[in-house]
């Protein structure tokens, strides 16, 4: 049993699981948080995680830690995923603990990792101002054996480190790459669009092997998602195992949960997206623990635990064969004006069966939009719930298009 | 028809929501109480989801909904901010609707809660209908329409169903009455509030005229719909038509009685203007007296400038422009007319073309603007008002009560002044004004402290209040960082010359504290208490700044007031009669302090307090400096000590008290 879990990151929710598992655990966060910590008695430890200096690295925080007795660092978003790198490289004397985790903070070198163990990939590059992109793109149709007049093969930028969505761009032609690619984009990773349906895998891993697999159907990336898999996905449970594992060896990861994003062909082929091991967006793990009736974020946090045993292992996790019969999925709902005064819940919704709750904001009046980054800004989430998955994605689709502003 | 699976699921998923708000700790609460609220807020806009809701109301308030909000303890609420927080939409207004079951259920005898009695929750319940008739009888403001979503339109008048059936509606024709009367006591410029209930009471309640309480309200709704027998049954068109027939004295006993009719309640109906328009242009002029209810003075002013007036009278009264024949008769008996410069301003007046914008905002103000009728006649029709009951000028929901006591106290002393400066403003849309030498042009300086004008206001202070509004905040900023209460200078600057040059405030910008609270309360009872100040009264307002305190006494801000006179009242307590630009007549600022609007001496739009009282309120106020000094020591410690008490144990709370004596 760790003797405390170091969580990298504010997240209330996680805190309360750790409370109600009454297991031992300090927060490492900004010091905006330490008021509250201090009025609800959590055990903080304030740090400024965006500053790396001779006063303020891991082997500062790892001091720091001690008086907790902390032994296992959890990190909880995309940007502590090095803290908890370094400081479980400490905790377990492994150097590549911290390796791993550059690992997951670099799509480009994880993309590379994926491709020399054989896990299909698309093509991709780093790139580093505009005339790069477009040489790809040129590259990219040259093999696609482009004709004249012919569409240019699309072309993806991401930002080498960044959560999710986050800076991500679609290009579809060199016009587009003219238009859309900013100074501030560079450098980056270039790669060919991946032709499939999307979904993402939540991994939950302890001594190398897979303990739990939740597959979460992507109904539309950055708007809805249902828990568990459609019956199409479902069929394909074993093979995407399969490459799970191989995903979890040839990166040799031990402990903690990952959450890669596989594209899936007509013909069966899975293409490997990229791969994250912080708590996923979406309310991912909300919708799984509710779909699989376990505390999911509770699970994220003991997984990362060397010295939890099988019984708790078998405990906190679902079965490795569990297949709920009930559908959780949510679509986020972003304002379609610019200018917004209030919200409309529509009497459609109020009266479908599936529909669960919302958390939805109303808007102040005449609030203005900003433009979106990353899929970041919704106004909140609507819940489904049903037994049909197929209804469930309809339903999905249907009210991300829905305008719930006015 | 009802579909029993949609409903089961429905509650079922309450059931759910509710479970997971109770079972979760204190730091996922407010995520889950937010998901709770958006259900909750889903279901109560049918009566039977509101039943549900109501049925459950008891288990919600012990799971802790309400803590940590302002909605926690009952005995803190405010009925009169239940309206603007209905209109605020979920989650706000979902709150609100809960915390109105919560006080049914408390009324009823269904909850208890400690300190909070279930006559406490009726009372605060009947005040809250009667604040919100517009939701009561599903008529809401053309402004609430605008600001309201249908859903949320749809809620609320949910509730105010549920609670009318809950409800004894009897009790509410006495707060009806008692409404009325706090309004129409004060004589407000502005009438549009009561006539709004006397139409919803006539057109939703039936009255019988044998019970006294109904009759009441009949009383009210006559001067509006049928101010003479002679009206009945006609409109304003078939009265002008009768008239033609009534004999000489058959004239006067209807301009008797109509202008009786117009002074019970100073609300005039579209009759009068028929009738005063019919005596001037058929010779009747001598009659008018009559019909505007004069006394001899004002007959007798009426006859001096009986052309001029009449003139007047026939370019701006209109049955659609029909209220301000009540403000012409308080100016005639007022005195007002004799002044050539005011009359010199009037007739000006007449001729101007007003700016678009102003135009705009006269329009906007009138909640029916009729077509036959120009923004100008508006204008000068408020400004009749205006001028006629300086008493009655509002604020309305701004923030500008610096504004509304410096049209007042203009409309008093300086009426010319008042009426060029509309004059300005109406033709060019700007003000300039003086500032310690310097100019201040309203066009050409930064925000006020109004960012949306609320426009239910009268015709001159929409043409005014913006750019009074922005000229009193450009002299506070310029004002400001002396080290002492801007409002030193800046009085004197906005208000005119008549403010006194000394000014005393109770606390002290250097040491942010109140500093010398028994030298300040000297200093004011020096200035103005008859029994101390050799028993002279005062001759001008005296702008004033006070603590505004909750019904609990607690600090809730600050606001703008005049000093009128001190003077006893009718059992003999010395009373501060001050004006209150908020014309709210049922005011609780705690310790039992209630400001009242009649029935303790006040003129029409006066309100008053017994003067230790008002001295426990205050914080800023202008005195002779030369004067107050040697009366100072006549003022015995221990009514001093009374007001000190009352001080500390309210507003005081929230401040540092230093004792070091100050040199006033």
């Amino acid at each position: 049993m760790a003797q405390c879990f170091a969580l990298m990151g504010w997240s209330l929710p996680v805190i309360e699981s750790m409370q109600k598992l009454n297991k031992p655990y300090v927060v490492v966060s900004f010091p905006d948080f330490e008021g509250y910590a201090k009025e609800h008695d959590i055990p903080f430890v304030s740090y400024q995680f965006d500053e790396w200096s001779d006063t303020s690295n891991s082997l500062d925080l790892y001091e720091k830690l001690k008086p907790f007795n902390a032994d296992v660092a959890v990190p909880l978003f995309e940007e502590t995923v090095e803290w908890a790198g370094a400081l479980n490289s400490i905790y377990r004397g492994d150097p590549r603990v911290l390796n791993r985790a550059f690992l997951f903070r670099n799509k480009a070198m994880m993309k590379r990792k994926a491709l020399i163990g054989g896990l299909r990939v698309g093509l991709f590059e780093e790139v580093y101002n505009k005339e790069g992109v477009k040489n790809f793109m040129k590259r990219l149709n040259q093999a696609n054996l482009q004709i004249d007049g012919e569409q240019d093969s699309w072309v993806h930028i991401k930002p080498f480190a960044s959560a999710g969505t986050v800076g991500h761009r679609l290009l579809r032609s060199m016009q587009d790459i003219e238009d859309k690619c900013q100074e501030s984009d560079f450098p980056c990773l270039a790669e060919s669009h991946l032709p499939g349906t999307e979904f993402s895998c939540e991994a939950f891993i302890h001594g190398g092997k897979i303990r739990f697999l939740n597959i979460t159907e992507y109904v539309k990336l950055g708007y809805s998602n249902f828990i568990p898999e459609g019956h199409h996905l479902h069929s394909k449970r074993d093979k995407i195992m399969k490459e799970m594992q191989k995903l979890v060896d040839l990166f040799g990861i031990e402990y903690g949960m990952i959450h890669p994003e596989w594209f899936l062909t007509e013909n069966d082929e899975l293409s490997f997206g990229e791969v994250a091991c912080r708590i996923p967006g979406g309310h991912i793990l909300e919708l799984c623990g509710k779909a699989y009736d376990f505390d999911a974020l509770g699970a994220f946090v003991l997984c990362h635990d060397p010295n939890l045993s099988e019984e708790e292992l078998k405990e906190i996790l679902p079965p490795l064969d569990a297949r709920p019969n009930q559908f959780y999925g949510n679509v986020m709902i972003y304002p379609h004006k610019n200018v917004i005064n209030k919200l409309e819940i529509p009497e459609e919704l109020k009266e479908e069966s599936y529909f669960l709750d919302h958390n939805l904001i109303p808007p102040y009046t005449n609030q203005k939009i900003n433009s979106r980054e990353g899929f970041g800004n919704h106004f909140g989430t609507v819940n489904f719930k049903g037994e049909d998955p197929d209804r469930m994605t309809e339903l999905l689709l249907h009210y991300e298009n829905v305008d719930f502003y006015h | 028809m009802h579909n029993q699976v949609l409903t089961d699921n429905t509650y079922q998923k309450f059931e759910e929501l509710f479970q997971e708000f109770s079972q979760a700790t204190a730091l996922t609460r407010p995520e889950k109480a937010q998901k709770l609220m958006g259900q909750i807020d889903l279901q109560i806009d049918s009566s039977e989801g509101l039943d549900f809701i109501f049925q459950n109301i008891g288990g919600l308030s012990e799971a802790g909904i309400f803590d940590g909000s302002p909605w926690a303890d009952p005995s803190k609420l405010v009925a009169s901010l239940v309206n603007g927080t209905l209109k605020s939409s979920h989650p706000n207004s979902t709150i609100e609707i809960l915390s109105e079951l919560r006080l049914l259920a408390i009324a009823n005898g269904k909850m208890k809660i400690k300190g909070f009695s279930a006559k406490d929750a009726e009372n605060f319940i009947q005040e809250v209908i009667v604040a919100n008739l517009e939701f009561v009888f599903n008529e809401p403001l053309e402004e609430t329409r605008l600001v309201m979503s249908e859903h949320e339109l749809k809620k609320v008048h949910t509730l105010f169903k549920f609670i009318s059936k809950e409800t004894k509606l009897d009790n509410v024709k006495e707060k009806l009455v008692e409404e009325l009367s706090l309004i129409c006591e004060q004589r407000p410029v502005v009438t549009e509030k009561q006539r709004k209930i006397i139409a919803l009471v006539k057109e939703k309640i039936e009255l019988d005229p044998t019970i006294d309480l109904d009759s009441k309200l009949l009383k009210f709704q006559r001067c509006i719909y049928r101010p003479t027998v002679k009206t009945i049954d006609k409109n304003f068109k078939e009265y002008k038509t009768s008239l033609k027939d009534f004999s000489k004295e058959q004239l006067e006993a209807e301009s008797i009685e109509m202008s009786k009719s117009m002074l019970s309640f100073g609300l005039v109906s579209q009759y009068h203007p028929v009738l005063v328009k019919f005596l001037i242009e058929k010779g009747h002029k001598d009659l008018i007296p009559d019909c505007l209810g004069l006394s001899e003075a004002g007959t007798a002013r009426w006859k001096e400038y009986e052309e001029f007036i009449s003139k007047l009278i026939l370019k701006t009264i209109h049955p659609y422009n029909a209220q301000c024949i009540y403000g012409l008769a308080k100016m005639l008996e007022s005195g007002i007319f004799s002044r050539e410069a005011v009359r010199s301003g009037l007739a000006n007046m007449l001729t101007i073309n007003i700016h678009p914008e102003v135009e705009e905002r006269i329009l906007k103000s009138t909640k029916t603007p009729h077509e036959k009728i120009s923004a100008l006649q508006y204008l000068m029709g408020a400004l009749f008002r205006v001028l006629g009951q300086p008493l009655g000028v509002g604020q309305g929901n701004n923030p500008t009560c610096q504004s509304a006591r410096g049209i007042s106290m203009w409309s008093q002393h300086a009426p010319a002044k008042l009426i060029n400066m509309v004059q300005t403003a109406a033709t060019y849309n700007d003000l300039t004004f003086r500032f310690e030498a310097q100019e201040i042009k309203a066009s050409a300086v930064g925000m006020g402290l109004v960012q949306n004008l609320d426009h239910n206001l009268d015709a001159v202070s929409v043409t005014l209040v913006p750019m009074l509004d922005k000229i009193y905040n450009e002299m506070m900023l310029r004002a400001s960082g002396r080290a002492e209460d801007p409002h030193k200078w800046v009085n004197p600057a906005l208000y005119g010359q008549w403010i006194q040059i000394g000014f005393a405030s109770a606390y002290d910008y250097l040491y942010n504290a109140i500093v010398d609270f028994d030298g300040f309360i000297r200093v004011f009872y020096a200035m103005c208490h008859p029994k101390y100040n050799g028993g002279h009264r005062l001759i001008y307002p005296n702008p004033v700044g006070i603590f505004i305190t909750s019904s609990k006494g607690d600090m809730l801000g600050f606001h703008a007031i005049s000093l009128l006179r001190v003077d006893k009242d009718p059992k003999g307590v010395y009373r501060a009669y001050f004006l209150n630009p908020n014309n709210e007549g049922r005011q609780d600022w705690g310790q039992n302090v209630k400001p009242s609007v009649y029935g303790n001496g006040e003129i029409y739009g006066e309100s008053s307090l017994p003067l230790n009282e008002f001295a426990a309120r205050i914080y800023a106020f202008h005195y002779n400096n030369l004067e107050a000094i040697d009366k100072m020591e006549n003022v015995p410690d221990e009514e001093i000590q009374n007001i000190r008490k009352l001080a500390e144990e309210s507003w005081g709370r929230s401040y540092t008290w230093l004792e070091t004596k100050k040199s006033w």
